[in-house]
């Protein structure tokens, strides 16, 4: 019996669209016939049969919301609707096909009728895919700008976070494991929509379990549902969270799992657990990838980077994800200041120049001050004298500068001294004095490798033992 | 029949033997796809037979397998020079100090340690052997550094100590295998064919991979440590000799002057275009590639792997020998490979491996001459590269393939003449130094003896994906598809060692 109830419920979703194919016909037939009116006997047939078929999509709908574990919560709109939407296709049907005895439906207008069933079967239907799809589904293919225009905003799923200070004073369950259950589990193990019977909002529900039983078994994770389906292929039919729905990371895996191993407790911080920092890191917040400045820029043409390849220059971008780029002249050993044009079209995405061995001159640094991301510059082995070397003040995110080899003069290092974000310059084989900076630099100042490090012979060099 | 028609029936039978299945599917394709176009543009017949139309979409790999490619995420560093001592050096006498150990030198080592472990050449109870060096807390860091290694106890504030690394190989072969492949069999694409294979190179006069060895002998599980494995060959360590011709034939045979190698070869590439336009096959633009690059690296190679003409000072720095096969060699033409752009230069050290089966091998004599071959020049490496700007973006890696015993090796149970220690895998020590590296940090702790680790053990896996993490790398997303699987350098396991990093 409970298999013929489950079928007929799972009928549902195909019922349902002949009452609305049936309703929209007839609403379209009056809107032909509005100056005529010669239809309404058909228009009539065409509503009797929306309303049967509607009141065995109710009761097929019913059957599914009681075999599947909906709560009456989630449903009753959609119930309640589904069956007015059937009583008016009983009335319009009534009102146009039979001549009635029933004094008030002679009076009903039509119009009403109409536009109740128009809004009758919009909404239903929407509500109806709420249940099944979710009330996400409509908007979410929109693109992001849209979304947040309509003040919706894009979804994106954030991973808990613990202080990297204080990580161990932290509750496991209530800053790690709940958190993960709200956004992995919870939106279909809540009260409403409670599948499997099982509610996953708080402790009462994790402990009662589901209609399987409980789901911890307390120190024991491998034999925890709760943590088991987790693990399980994801092609397996007992996998959770379902394969088409996102899926937990490893580490937050690890974390149920570490949890029920230790008792399930709901109150002990991680530092009274005992447990390990390596389990966490992936729960800090990320320190910023600061290498580079966090600016967009755009992203260049295939064959812009294609074109400036031909010509010699190595190009690596940065990062998948980013359109910075780091261009090398390792090559192209006979770049000149008047080459610096070819790269003219990737400007702003140079973050890291190697003119290392080439032909520049100091005629290259009013070129070098048109470059506004450039993070790292390499000149080593050239003929500059840093003559001119002011302009590339502007460069406001330069860290490191490297000179070696070349004949950079002193008197241009002060102007090195007013550069906002430079940290390093190098100036190993430059007729620069080890004199020039001697104490070590405070925070925020330049440093000035001069190299020319040694090892001095020592005694034990020599000897054979 | 006459002989022309055999001659012709012959040129036929040919041109379809040459066909191979790629040719023919690969035509077929083409075919119904000019087919089809025909029949959309009914009136312009043209279009059938111009093979430019069918011609598939070549990226810049299909042509140039050693093209750069972007990591997935910035990388802290571009290139990666990885010491390996093989034999596996002493962590005792090097870096790990146990002064419990002194103290309990000559005893018995208790029974609790030996049951369910296995040596190679460790029988029956052997004792406990004491530090055979003196150590002493260097630097700002205060990180334990040995008598033995006395230049480099002055740059340790650079690198970053790992004192508790694991493997499961108790074997020269099978550990060298798995420090470099992430597996102890064979088959596995060494690191530097993996970094390589995934970021393409920089010079493109020098291969991607180069392999320095010095020691006299080559690592015990021998080529495969810089192999390819199921990656394309383009991609494994390219073996390069610092004493006579750097890489063997590399000059051109007597008589054959540039100029005719030059069209030579060129004679080759246009043969293979035509090839090319034919059947467009693009392991043939990759063939045209290989010559050229070859060609080029004929007057490259030689150039870089030339120390003379480095200034004295530099060459007194790492204590080179020109000429002559050492690691000092190795390290100053390491530095100018990775100033050149190279990707990964792996250096092999042979003669590590201290059992004490005679004055060679001994840990109080022969190692302590090995440690004073490494130390000068690595210690230069370092400050070399770091003079040079270009130790923020190069990552140094040292290590074995496994450590060593804190028990006197007793072979057959026998009292040895020389202090030896047998091969130990549960705790040895590694140093890594360069971008995205805590400078000065140390990370693990092994027991009183220095048998097992306390605290902070990691595995080889997790110093791969270290490596690739300091390369721009996920280690659990960067694979390659082989035999219906995905494979990746640290198969299922490795996490990244946050404690040395930056």
């Amino acid at each position: 019996m409970e298999v013929i109830q489950q079928l007929i419920g799972r009928l549902h979703p195909v019922v349902v669209h002949l009452p609305i194919g049936f309703i929209i016909a007839g609403l379209l037939l009056q809107w032909y016939d509005r100056k005529n009116n010669e239809w309404s006997k058909i228009i009539g047939i065409i509503f009797k049969w929306g309303f049967i078929f509607a009141t065995l999509a109710c009761m097929s709908g019913f059957l599914l919301y009681q075999s599947e574990g909906y709560s009456f919560d989630t449903v009753k709109f959609h119930l309640w609707m589904g069956i007015f939407t059937a009583l008016f296709c009983l009335l319009m049907y009534l009102r146009l096909a039979e001549p009635s005895n029933i004094e008030f439906i002679k009076r009903l207008p039509i119009v009403l009728l109409s536009l109740s069933l128009f809004f009758l079967i919009s909404f239903t239907g929407h509500l109806g895919g709420n249940i099944t799809h979710g009330s996400d589904y409509l908007i979410e293919p929109l693109p992001n700008n849209i979304k947040t225009f309509l003040g919706i905003g894009p979804e994106v799923y954030e991973m808990p976070t613990l202080d990297e200070d204080n990580w161990e004073e932290a509750v496991l369950y209530a800053d790690l494991v709940q958190p993960i259950l709200n956004t992995r589990c919870v939106s279909c193990h809540n009260s409403k929509k409670e599948k499997g019977e099982l509610q996953l909002e708080e402790e009462n529900g994790i402990l009662k379990g589901g209609e399987d039983g409980e789901v911890i078994e307390p120190n024991d994770p491998d034999n925890s549902a709760l943590y088991a389906r987790l693990i399980l292929p994801l092609e397996h039919e007992d996998h959770m969270p379902p394969k088409d729905k996102t899926q937990p990371s490893i580490e937050e895996i690890e974390i149920i799992k570490t949890w029920i191993a230790n008792k399930n407790s709901f109150d002990k911080t991680i530092g009274e657990l005992g447990l390990k920092k390596e389990l966490f890191y992936a729960f800090f917040p990320k320190k910023k990838d600061d290498t580079y400045p966090d600016v967009e820029v755009a992203e260049i043409p295939k064959d812009t980077i294609s074109a400036i390849k031909k010509k010699g220059f190595h190009i690596e971008q940065v990062s998948e994800n980013s359109n910075f780029i780091r261009v090398s002249c390792i090559n192209k050993p006979t770049f000149t200041d008047k080459d610096f044009n070819l790269l003219s079209s990737v400007k702003n995405q140079i973050v890291y120049l190697d003119l290392g061995e080439t032909q520049i001159t100091d005629g290259i640094f009013e070129k070098l001050s048109t470059l506004p991301h450039l993070t790292v510059l390499k000149m080593d082995n050239t003929r500059i004298t840093g003559k001119n070397i002011e302009t590339l003040e502007k460069l406001e995110y330069l860290k490191n500068l490297n000179l070696v080899g070349t004949n950079f003069e002193e008197v241009h290092l002060d102007h090195l001294k007013r550069f906002k974000k430079l940290q390093i310059v190098y100036l190993l084989n430059t007729p620069i004095k080890k004199t020039y900076q001697t104490d070590k630099p405070k925070e925020g100042e330049v440093f000035f490798d001069y190299g020319g490090y040694e090892l001095p012979k020592i005694a034990t060099d020599s000897i054979i033992y | 029949m006459n002989s022309l028609d055999r001659l012709i029936k012959e040129k036929l039978q040919r041109e379809i033997q040459a066909k191979t299945r790629r040719h023919f599917i690969k035509d077929c394709v083409a075919g119904m796809g000019g087919l089809a176009l025909g029949s959309f543009f009914m009136s312009c017949n043209s279009f059938l037979g111009n093979k430019d139309n069918a011609k598939i979409a070549l990226t810049e790999r299909d042509i140039n397998p050693l093209a750069s490619m972007a990591p997935p995420f910035p990388a802290k560093v571009k290139s990666v020079i990885y010491l390996h001592m093989a034999g596996a050096p002493s962590q005792l006498e090097m870096f790990d100090y146990k002064p419990t150990l002194h103290k309990l030198n000559n005893q018995a080592c208790p029974q609790s340690l030996l049951e369910g472990k296995k040596f190679a050449f460790i029988r029956g109870t052997p004792k406990l052997l004491g530090p055979q060096a003196e150590f002493k807390q260097h630097g700002e860091s205060g990180n334990w550094v040995s008598n033995f290694l006395p230049h480099f106890s002055k740059v340790v504030d650079e690198v970053a100590f790992l004192k508790a690394v694991n493997t499961d190989q108790f074997n020269h072969g099978p550990a060298q295998l798995f420090m470099h492949t992430g597996s102890p069999r064979l088959g596995r694409p060494s690191i530097g064919s993996w970094v390589t294979y995934g970021l393409g190179s920089e010079n493109q006069n020098l291969p991607g991979f180069v392999v320095l060895t010095s020691g006299g002998k080559t690592p015990d599980a021998g080529k495969s440590v810089w192999g390819s494995g199921f990656l394309p060959s383009v991609y494994q360590g390219v073996q390069c000799r610092s004493k006579g011709d750097p890489v063997l034939y590399i000059d051109d045979p007597k008589g054959i002057t540039r100029n005719l190698k030059k069209s030579t070869i060129d004679a080759i590439n246009n043969i293979n275009r035509k090839e090319f336009n034919e059947y467009s096959d693009p392991e043939i633009l990759a063939r045209i590639n290989q010559y050229e690059m070859a060609y080029r690296m004929q007057t490259a190679v030689p150039e870089v792997m030339n120390i003379n003409n480095e200034p004295e000072h530099i060459k007194e720095m790492y204590g080179v020998q020109p000429g002559k096969e050492s690691f000092a060699n190795n390290c100053l033409l390491a530095r100018k490979l990775v100033e050149d752009g190279v990707r990964f230069v792996q250096l092999f050290d042979w003669g590590w491996d201290s059992h004490g089966t005679g004055h060679d091998t001994a840990v109080d004599l022969g190692l302590r001459n090995k440690c004073t071959e490494i130390d000068r020049p690595m210690s230069a490496l370092l400050l070399d590269l770091k003079q040079r700007g270009l130790l923020d973006e190069t990552l140094v890696v040292w290590g074995g393939e496994f450590g060593r015993t804190p028990m006197q090796e007793n072979r057959e149970g026998q009292e040895m003449a020389y202090k030896g220690r047998d091969h130990h895998g549960d705790a040895f020590t590694m140093w890594m130094a360069g971008g995205g590296i805590k400078k000065g940090a140390s990370w693990g702790v092994t027991d009183e003896i220095g048998f097992s680790a306390l605290e902070g053990q990691v595995s080889v896996h997790d110093v791969h994906a270290t490596m690739m993490h300091l390369l721009g790398f996920d280690h659990e997303q960067f694979t390659f598809d082989f035999q219906g699987r995905p494979f990746r350098l640290t198969d299922v396991e490795g996490h990244v060692i946050q404690e040395i990093l930056a």
